[in-house]
C-alpha cells in the first residue's frame, strides 16, 4: 500500500486525511465506514491519520480535513480554527457542516435561553446558535446531504487525488427523480423541495415516496418563488413548505423571509 | 398495407407468442390525489397486466431506447496504456406493446438524428434493431396535440398497429416479422363493415382533440419573436429542473462523465440524458455560460424543437404527446407557449 | 404454439467488442513541447497503421481527445492535412481534462475520434488572396490552413497573416514565424503590451488590419480576397466589421466558433445554437451563416 500509485503514468498522491466532528450525530462519518466492500479501496486512496470513529491513533499532520457537524459552542469554534491551520484543504462533510443542519432549527427561536431550558432542563450547557463551518473559516469543498452519500464521497476523493475538478450537479433533484421514473409527489398531494434542491442523492427520499426536505441545499439559481406559487396553487399550506425550507438550513434566508410573511399574515 | 381482424381473446395468444421476449407496456402505477389513474411503461408477463386503455404514461418508454444513464464503455488501465470495452447493451430484444402513435412517431424522429451517418449512435441503433413494436390507438386527452404536429397516425415505425373495435381489433400489419407471427393465429379478413367501423373510430377520435397549436410559418415567427417579452414571462416560471426533457419522447440531449475506479485500475464513461433547460447546459470549459438565464434556455428548447429541427428535417421535434406540459409543475406547456409567441399573452395560470 | 419466435436474431448487436468502436482510435503521445507557460504542443500518432493513413482531414476541423476516466474534449487540429493521422494539437491547460493532459508523458495512450466539423475551404480559395487573422488562441485552428496554404504557396495570390496576442511571452509557434516568412507572405505580429526584448509593434490587431486595408484598391481587395478569422468574440466583431466595411462579401469571411461539445457527432445537442450544431454545421461558418445564428458571437 506504500507503493506510489500511478494512473496513465501520472503519479497519484495518497494524502493524509483526518475526520472530525463538531455538533452532529456522526452519521456522515459512519456512512464511510458502512460499506466494507469498498473500504479497503478507499484506504488505498488516502492515509487516514485521525478518525475517532474508526481508530485509536490521532495525528495532527493531515493534509485534508473532513469536518462533520455545525459549530454550537465556543470550544468547537476554537477546534475548527486549529483544524483549518493544520489542513491544506478543509471539507465540510454533510448538511450540518455545510448549512448548520438540523441543529440550526433552534436558531429560529428568539429566546435561546428558553431553548436551552427545554432541551437540557436543569442541566444547562454552554451553547450558542448553530452555524455552518463557513461562518468561521474558509471551506474549500462542501459535500452535501443528511447523511452524505458514501459513493459520492468516494468519487470526490478519487477526483481530488487525480486532480480532477469536483463538480456538483447544478440541476435540481427533479432531474434524478424523473430518471427513476417516480410518480411526482405533488401528484399525490405532497409537498416536495425536489424542484429547488441540488441533485446528487439520486432522489433518495422521493424514490421512497417521501417528499424532499432539501438536505442538500438549494440548486444554484433555484426558483423558490415559483415553488411557492406551485404549493399555493395546490392548496398545500405554506407552513408545510416552510417546515421543509427550515429543516436543514440550506434555505435559511428564504425560510426566514417566508416565516416573517406568514407571521405578518396571521 | 395488409389489414386483418383479430378477436380480443386471440390477442392473449399473440401476447404469449411474443412472451419469450421481454415485453414492455403501459401499466397502472398509482392514482393521483384527484383520483386520476397514473400510468407508466414497465415489464409485464401477462396481457392482463397491461392497461391498453391508458390515456398517457408519465414517461415515454425512453429507458428502453435512450436510457437516462448508460455506461458507454469501460477501460482496463495498464501502465501507460489501456484496453477499451464497448458494450452496446443489446442482448435481448424488447417488445414494446401498446405504444400510441405519438411515441412511435417519436422513434421515427429520433432515427433521423441518431441513426444518421457518418456517426450513428450505435447504442441506440442496437436497441432499435432489436425492438418489436405493437402500436395501439388512443383516446386523446386535453393535453394532446399530436394532430397539430402531424403525428396522430402511424405510417411506419411499428410492426403492427391495433385499433379496438368492440371485442375485436383492427390490425394494420407493417412488417413481415409481425405477419409471420400472426400467421399462427385465427384472423379474418376485414369486410366493408369493418372498414366503416374503423373510419368511424378515426372520426370519433378526431373530435376528441381540444388543444390547438398553430404551426403555420412557426419557424419564421419564432425567429422574429426572438426578443419577445413572453420569453421573460415563461422564463420566470421555469424551474430549470429538466422534467420536460426527461419525459419527452424526442429529447435526446446528453452529457458525458468519465469516472476512475478507486483502485485506479479501471475507468468508465457514463452518458447521462441532459436537458437544455438545466443551468449549465451551455457552459463551456472556461466557465463561460452562453445561456445563464432560464428564459434563454427555455427559448432554445422551443427553437430547437420547432425551428431548428423543422429547418433540418421539415418536421418538428415534437409529437404533441403533451407530457412536458402535464408534468411541468409550473404549467409551462407547448400550446400556450406557442400561442403566446404568436402574439397572444401569457395567461396567468 | 408455445414455441414462439425469439426475436433475438433481429438484434444487430455483436453486443460486446473491443478496439476502435464508437469511431474512436487509440493514439500515442509521441512528443510534447511546452510552447508557453500554459500551452503545450502534442504530437499524436494513431496506433493502427491503416487508420492513421486513412485519417483525412481538412484545415479547421477538430478531433475529440479522450483521456480515459478523465474526460473528452474537442480540439482543433494544428498540423497540416497532408500529415493525416500524425497530428499536432496545441492545447492550453485550462480545465480538468487539459490539466491532466499536460501531466501526461510521452508514450501514454489516449483516445482520438474524428475528424469532425466543417473546414476552412482553402481549396476553393486557390487563385485568390488569403488574409488570415488570429487573436490569442485563435492561432491554433489557423495553423492548419496556414500550413495548407504554404504547402501550395504558388497556387495562391497575396497571403497575409496577422496575429495578435496579449504579451510576447504568450505568442504561439514563434519558432516557426521565420520559416513562414520564407514563403513570400506578409506576417505581422502585434501584442497588447510589450515585454523586455520585444521590438515588434504594440497595439490591437485592428491597427495592422487597418494598414493592410489602406493599401491597394478597395474593389480589387473585395473581389480577390478570402478572409479566415479566429479569436475571442470581441475580436471577431471588430475584425469582421472592418472587413465588411472594406467591401468583403460575407460569404468570403470564414470564422471558427466555440461551444460546449460532448460528442462532436451532432448527437448530444450541447453545442446547439437553435437550428445549428457547432460540431457538425461548424465550427467553421461563413459570416452570412453567423449572422443567422442568434447569440453566436
Amino acid at each position: 500500500m506504500k507503493d506510489e500509485k500511478k494512473y496513465l503514468g501520472v503519479a497519484v498522491p495518497r494524502p493524509r486525511v483526518g475526520f472530525f466532528e463538531l455538533s452532529s450525530c456522526e452519521g456522515c462519518q459512519l456512512q464511510l465506514l458502512n460499506n466494507e466492500a469498498s473500504l479497503l479501496d478507499f484506504l488505498g486512496l488516502v492515509e487516514i491519520v485521525n478518525f475517532r470513529e474508526g481508530m485509536k491513533e490521532a495525528a495532527d499532520d493531515y493534509q485534508i480535513a473532513f469536518v462533520e457537524g455545525s459549530v454550537t459552542r465556543a470550544d468547537e469554534e476554537e477546534r475548527l480554527h486549529k483544524i483549518r491551520r493544520n489542513a491544506d484543504l478543509v471539507v465540510a462533510l454533510g448538511s450540518c457542516a455545510c448549512f448548520g443542519g438540523v441543529n440550526q432549527l433552534k436558531n429560529r427561536f428568539q429566546d435561546q435561553e428558553w431553548v436551552k431550558k427545554e432541551v437540557y432542563g436543569n442541566h444547562p450547557i454552554a451553547s450558542q446558535e448553530a452555524r455552518p463551518l463557513s461562518a468561521f473559516i474558509k471551506v474549500d469543498l462542501e459535500i452535501y446531504g443528511c447523511p452524505i452519500k458514501k459513493e459520492e464521497v468516494e468519487r470526490i476523493v478519487t477526483n481530488l487525488v487525480l486532480g480532477k475538478a469536483v463538480n456538483h450537479p447544478k440541476y435540481p433533484i427533479c432531474m434524478e427523480c424523473k430518471a427513476k421514473e417516480n410518480i411526482c409527489l405533488f401528484e399525490l398531494g405532497e409537498p416536495c423541495l425536489g424542484p429547488i434542491t441540488r441533485a446528487g442523492c439520486d432522489a433518495w427520499c422521493p424514490s421512497n415516496r417521501l417528499g424532499c426536505w432539501g438536505c442538500r441545499g438549494p440548486a444554484p439559481e433555484a426558483n423558490i418563488a415559483e415553488l411557492k406559487r406551485i404549493v399555493a396553487k395546490r392548496k398545500i399550506p405554506l407552513e408545510r413548505l416552510l417546515d421543509r425550507l427550515e429543516c436543514f438550513g440550506g434555505f435559511a434566508g428564504e425560510a426566514g423571509k417566508l416565516r416573517l410573511a406568514l407571521e405578518a399574515a396571521k | 398495407m395488409i389489414f386483418k381482424i383479430i378477436a380480443a381473446r386471440e390477442l392473449a395468444l399473440f401476447f404469449d407468442i411474443l412472451a419469450v421476449n421481454k415485453i414492455v407496456g403501459p401499466v397502472k402505477k398509482g392514482s393521483a390525489a384527484d383520483g386520476r389513474a397514473l400510468y407508466d411503461f414497465d415489464v409485464v408477463y401477462d396481457l392482463a397486466e397491461l392497461s391498453l386503455d391508458f390515456d398517457q404514461t408519465i414517461h415515454p418508454a425512453k429507458k428502453y431506447f435512450l436510457p437516462y444513464l448508460e455506461e458507454t464503455c469501460s477501460f482496463a488501465i495498464r501502465d501507460k496504456g489501456w484496453e477499451k470495452e464497448v458494450d452496446y447493451g443489446a442482448y435481448r430484444p424488447v417488445v414494446l406493446f401498446g405504444l400510441h402513435a405519438c411515441d412511435i412517431n417519436a422513434l421515427n424522429k429520433l432515427d433521423k438524428v441518431l441513426l444518421a451517418e457518418p456517426y450513428p449512435n450505435r447504442f441506440y441503433a442496437a436497441k432499435r434493431a432489436s425492438m418489436f413494436i405493437v402500436g395501439h390507438s388512443c383516446q386523446p386527452t386535453p393535453a394532446c396535440f399530436c394532430h397539430a404536429m402531424g403525428t396522430d397516425s402511424v405510417l411506419q415505425g411499428c410492426d403492427l398497429f391495433l385499433t379496438p373495435m368492440g371485442d375485436e381489433y383492427f390490425v394494420e400489419i407493417f412488417s413481415s416479422r409481425a405477419y409471420h407471427i400472426l400467421e399462427n393465429l385465427n384472423l379474418r379478413e376485414p369486410g366493408s363493415k369493418d372498414h366503416k367501423l374503423f373510419q368511424e373510430a378515426v372520426e370519433a377520435r378526431k373530435n376528441l382533440f381540444t388543444a390547438e397549436v398553430d404551426t403555420s410559418d412557426l419557424t419564421k415567427i419564432l425567429d422574429m419573436e426572438f426578443d419577445s417579452p413572453v420569453w421573460d414571462q415563461w422564463g420566470e416560471k421555469c424551474l430549470s429542473c429538466g422534467t420536460c426533457a426527461q419525459v419527452c419522447p424526442t429529447c435526446y440531449c446528453y452529457g458525458v462523465e468519465e469516472v476512475v475506479a478507486m483502485d485506479m485500475a479501471s475507468a468508465g464513461k457514463i452518458r447521462q440524458l441532459y436537458s437544455c433547460n438545466l443551468l449549465d447546459f451551455a457552459e463551456v470549459a472556461g466557465g463561460h455560460n452562453f445561456r445563464p438565464e432560464s428564459r434563454g434556455r427555455l427559448k432554445y428548447r422551443y427553437y430547437h424543437k420547432h425551428r431548428g429541427f423543422v429547418e433540418a428535417f421539415e418536421e418538428a421535434l415534437c409529437v404533441g404527446c403533451g407530457r412536458c406540459g402535464t408534468n411541468c409543475l409550473a404549467d409551462i406547456n407547448v400550446p400556450e407557449v406557442i400561442a403566446s409567441v404568436r402574439g397572444g399573452e401569457v395567461e396567468d395560470v | 404454439m408455445s414455441k414462439g419466435p425469439c426475436l433475438e436474431k433481429c438484434s444487430s448487436g455483436k453486443g460486446r467488442s473491443h478496439g476502435h468502436d464508437d469511431f474512436s482510435h487509440m493514439a500515442e503521445i509521441t512528443n510534447v513541447y511546452s510552447l508557453t507557460a500554459t500551452e503545450k504542443l502534442y504530437q499524436i500518432q494513431i496506433i493502427d497503421a491503416d487508420a492513421r493513413r486513412d485519417f483525412y482531414f481538412q484545415p479547421g476541423q477538430f478531433v475529440m481527445l479522450e483521456v480515459p476516466g478523465i474526460g473528452e474534449a474537442p480540439f482543433s487540429i494544428s498540423s497540416s492535412p497532408s500529415r493525416r493521422g500524425d497530428i499536432e494539437l496545441c492545447i492550453r491547460a485550462a480545465g480538468t481534462m487539459t490539466n491532466f493532459l499536460s501531466r501526461l508523458e510521452r508514450g501514454v495512450m489516449i483516445g482520438i475520434s474524428g475528424p469532425f466539423g466543417t473546414a476552412f475551404p482553402v481549396a476553393d480559395m486557390v487563385g485568390s488572396d488569403v488574409l488570415l487573422l488570429a487573436g490569442g488562441l485563435g492561432i491554433v485552428p489557423l495553423r492548419s490552413p496556414i500550413m495548407a496554404v504554404l504547402e501550395n504557396r504558388s497556387r495562391y495570390g497575396r497571403v497575409d497573416i496577422m496575429y495578435g496576442a496579449r504579451r510576447p511571452s504568450e505568442l504561439l509557434f514563434g519558432y516557426q514565424h521565420a520559416m513562414w516568412r520564407q514563403f513570400d507572405i506578409g506576417l505581422e505580429v502585434i501584442v497588447d503590451e510589450g515585454e523586455e526584448g520585444w521590438q515588434g509593434p504594440v497595439g490591437r490587431i485592428t491597427e495592422i488590419l487597418q494598414k493592410r486595408l489602406a493599401q491597394g484598391e478597395r474593389r480589387k481587395f473585395a473581389k480577390e480576397t478570402n478572409a479566415i478569422v479566429c479569436g475571442p468574440p470581441v475580436m471577431f466583431k471588430f475584425v469582421c466589421d472592418m472587413l465588411l466595411q472594406a467591401g468583403l462579401p460575407m460569404e468570403k469571411i470564414f470564422v471558427s466558433l466555440e461551444r460546449r461539445m460532448h460528442c462532436g457527432r451532432g448527437k448530444c445537442c450541447r453545442c446547439n445554437i437553435g437550428s445549428t450544431y457547432t460540431c457538425v454545421d461548424g465550427p467553421v461558418f461563413d459570416y452570412w451563416s453567423v449572422l443567422n445564428l442568434k447569440e453566436a458571437i
